[in-house]
């Protein structure tokens, strides 16, 4: 059995988000027992990322550590000519994932106790986006 | 048809473990020929990588990469509740893979030759870690 949906998420900013709960919803609503379920998010600029969820400062610091390694003032060469401070935002969603899997255990998101689903979004000029989960199983 | 198990391990400290046996156990037993095998790990600080499984120089290699990327105890972190590879192990865990997907074809993983499922423990402590393998197919 396969239920997929798409939904079109309002622009937050740059920052971490949590999508758990709109995850967990969505499985419920598909009816899959046991499965995997991937997520996939249409945009070059947001990434999906497992995160922890016990001290918040765990996504500010990855935030940070990102904007250490591709730093949005870095002199890249802009071969495009688009906004520079697109580039250095692109390199960190490429160093992250458009896309996550996780199991589905009876009919809910089968991931550890800390964990949390994040919409991860690295541009502060970021348009609204959309997110497509797939549910496979039975 | 969905096959699902869960996988547990001790790891004996930071470095990577061979998982890729265990793996191949589960997709055996699963009965199923043709289809994917979705490896998921539950945890912030332990993650998943394929990596070539012939020089294990290639791994240790890794290893420093990491340790030089992100350093223990970087002044830049201030969530170090518990010690100074606390939040680096974090953002090796968002570096890396929480999740994989592999091939299966005719009850086996169609991994490369030269390639290895390993968890990559990011703590200096040694941990208990849990794993969810879902495999999906006919």
């Amino acid at each position: 059995m396969v239920y997929q949906d798409t939904l079109q998420l309002a622009q937050q900013g740059k920052g971490a988000y949590e999508i758990g709960n709109l995850v967990a919803g969505l499985i419920k609503k598909s009816g899959i027992n046991t499965g995997t379920c991937q997520l996939y998010i249409h945009s070059s600029t947001a990434s999906l990322l497992i995160g922890d969820t016990t001290d918040e400062t765990t996504q500010s610091e990855t935030a940070s550590f990102m904007a250490q390694l591709a730093p949005s003032n870095d002199n890249f060469e802009n071969k495009i000519n688009r906004n520079m401070e697109a580039v250095p935002e692109e390199m960190r969603y490429a160093l992250a994932q458009p896309s996550l899997s996780i199991p589905v255990k009876n009919t809910r998101p089968g991931i550890g106790v800390w964990q949390g689903i994040f919409l991860w979004e690295n541009s502060a000029q970021a348009a609204d986006c959309k997110l497509t989960i797939t549910v496979t199983g039975e | 048809m969905v096959h699902q198990q869960q996988l547990h391990f001790s790891t004996s400290g930071r470095g990577t473990f061979n998982i890729s046996q265990q793996v191949k156990e589960v997709i055996s037993e699963s009965g199923i020929n043709t289809g994917i095998c979705q490896v998921f790990i539950h945890h912030t600080s332990a993650s998943l990588i394929l990596c070539e499984n012939a020089d294990p120089d290639v791994r240790t290699d890794l290893e420093t990469f990491m340790k030089k990327m992100v350093p223990d105890g970087d002044q830049m972190f201030i969530h170090q509740d518990e010690g100074p590879d606390d939040m680096p192990a974090h953002v090796r865990t968002v570096l890396t893979s929480s999740s994989l997907s592999i091939p299966v074809n005719n009850n086996r993983d169609k991994l490369g030759t030269w390639q290895g499922i390993y968890l990559w423990e990011h703590r200096t402590h040694p941990h208990k870690r849990n794993i969810t393998v879902t495999v999906i197919g006919d």
